[in-house]
């Protein structure tokens, strides 16, 4: 064989084997990678910065429906309600306040009313060593028995805070203790929380057994 | 050469070059090159501050023309005698993962792929292990007993091993303690990613997709613009809210108050507070990292 044919063979061989990449490359053998799963925008509720309950101090300091919060609506000024007890000694409610949780403290060792609101007037609240306050500064009738709550709240740890870290800069907002908690029930509401999080991939155990030559 | 041998060898190498156009044809979905300015910008601590004027004008023109809206993009720089530190009450913590997507929607943050700068671990009580945690639990109601919840995120380290591996220096610590990224100058090696023992770093896979009325305009050059495609990012205690004096997004959305964060060198301040008076720990001491995220306990 002359070395001319042995060439051509070659030559002819490797325009073969490019046409044939060609088509390989242009039919995409190989495919593309799986395209990646589309993740849900998470609920507007796990963004907002809203408090878990709307408190009766905040209605009132925002001139919303304080409504709910009349008490001579129902109640005469003259007579102060009396509070009926079963045998068990725990607080019976009339069924007007059948919304209410009694949860105020383990054992039921606070379940009276009138442990905070005041008898003589409703619409203020009576501490145990006497002192009044309106519903407005309801968190200084908490301080009078969550000393150490309500110093850490004072300095700003304890609860919630917005606004500025530097008071030069601009105000910072602390909320009422009963913004989290509801008075006759005090413990913090369990809540739903925001989904998890969504890997690039499913995790290897998850995927499907066949091999993928996405990769 | 002869005739027959010119055309043989034309044929061959049209084929080849046909061969080469193939392969590279994928290219042709590449968009996005960077403009001439961009590819010629410099390293952001070596740029004087007219020439960052200069740069943050082309990156608000660049959102403006991607999402449509105009955004209000600074460079803020430390304060004087600031120094940042993070304060987590475990005992307050319910494990909602509301602080998660507060900081993806103040950060703008890829929602898919979906970047997340904070993980929270549920653990089962009694134990740090973090080979216990688990991130991915959906349970109907949180807290749950028997476990607590615990959320990690940049602990903004003194001694930082990110910030060591880098290899072209796109990673450092700043003065009031923020470990920042040049998104601009990170080659997307993501040794800074294996480095972190609190695994806070996030890369870039695909190129982040943000809702056009979901962006935050409120920009930082080293904060929340708009990372591209093959960076790292982690968070960076929310710099456009905290150098002008605000709270992170993370602690203003907690619903219990379990996060508080301020200026450790204010003896006044919430932070130095804890720090005195709270039982204060931080993950992985032993690693020697000083980070300036604590954990504490109260009651």
């Amino acid at each position: 064989m002359s070395a001319d044919s042995k060439a051509s063979i070659v030559l002819v061989a490797l325009a073969a084997a490019f046409l044939a990449l060609i088509e390989v490359f242009r039919s995409d053998l190989w495919g593309h990678p799986e395209p990646l799963r589309e993740v849900p925008l998470v609920d507007a509720a796990f963004t907002n910065t809203m408090t878990v309950r709307t408190n009766a101090a905040e209605l009132i300091r925002q001139n919303g429906d304080t409504s709910g919060q009349d008490c001579y609506a129902c109640h005469d000024k003259a007579k102060p309600p009396q509070v009926k007890v079963d045998e068990q000694g725990s607080v019976v409610l009339p069924e007007e306040h059948n919304d209410l949780v009694m949860q105020h403290g383990r054992n039921k060792r606070n379940d009276h009313c009138y442990n905070c609101h005041d008898p003589a007037n409703l619409d203020h609240l009576l501490t145990r060593d006497g002192h009044r306050f309106k519903l407005v500064e309801s968190s200084r009738l908490c301080a009078s028995c969550h000393g150490p709550t309500y110093r850490d709240w004072e300095i700003g740890i304890h609860g919630r805070v917005s606004g500025h870290w530097d008071r030069k800069q601009g105000p910072v907002t602390k909320q009422d203790c009963t913004a989290c908690h509801d008075p006759h029930s005090p413990a913090f509401p369990s809540i739903k929380p925001a989904p998890g999080p969504h890997p690039l991939h499913p995790p290897p155990h998850a995927r499907s057994p066949q091999p993928s030559f996405g990769h | 050469m002869t005739r027959r041998n010119f055309l043989r060898t034309t044929a061959v190498a049209a084929s080849g070059v046909a061969a080469m156009a193939a392969v590279l044809a994928p290219l042709r979905e590449l968009t996005d090159f960077p403009s001439l300015d961009q590819f010629l910008q410099k390293h952001y601590q070596e740029m004087t501050p007219p020439e960052i004027e200069k740069v943050l004008e082309r990156i608000a023109r660049e959102v403006e023309r991607q999402y449509g809206l105009r955004p209000h993009v600074r460079d803020l720089k430390p304060m004087n005698g600031v120094e940042f530190v993070y304060c987590l009450n475990l005992t307050r913590c319910v494990g909602c993962r509301k602080c998660v997507h507060a900081c993806v929607a103040e950060n703008n943050q890829s929602r898919s792929p979906e970047i997340q700068y904070i993980r929270v671990l549920k653990m089962p009580n009694g134990t740090f292990d973090m080979e216990k945690a688990d991130h991915n639990y959906a349970p109907e109601t949180v807290p749950q007993e028997g476990s607590y919840f615990m959320p990690v995120q940049c602990h903004q380290c003194k001694n930082p091993p990110c910030v060591k591996v880098c290899p072209v220096k796109a990673t450092w610590q700043e003065a009031d303690g923020i470990t920042v990224i040049d998104y601009d100058w990170c080659i997307g090696c993501r040794y800074c990613e294996a480095a972190c023992p609190y695994w806070a770093r996030r890369f870039n896979f695909a190129k982040p997709s943000i809702p056009k009325d979901k962006l935050n305009p409120n920009m930082s050059y080293l904060g929340n613009r708009p990372r591209p495609h093959g960076v790292v990012e982690k968070c960076h205690f929310c710099i456009q809210r905290t150098r002008a004096g605000r709270y992170p997004a993370c602690l203003e959305v907690c619903p219990t108050g379990a996060r508080k964060f301020g200026n450790i060198l204010d003896p006044e301040s919430e932070v130095s507070y804890i720090l005195k008076n709270k039982r204060v720990f931080v993950l992985k001491e032993e690693i020697g990292t000083l980070p300036r995220f604590f954990y504490y306990f109260d009651v």
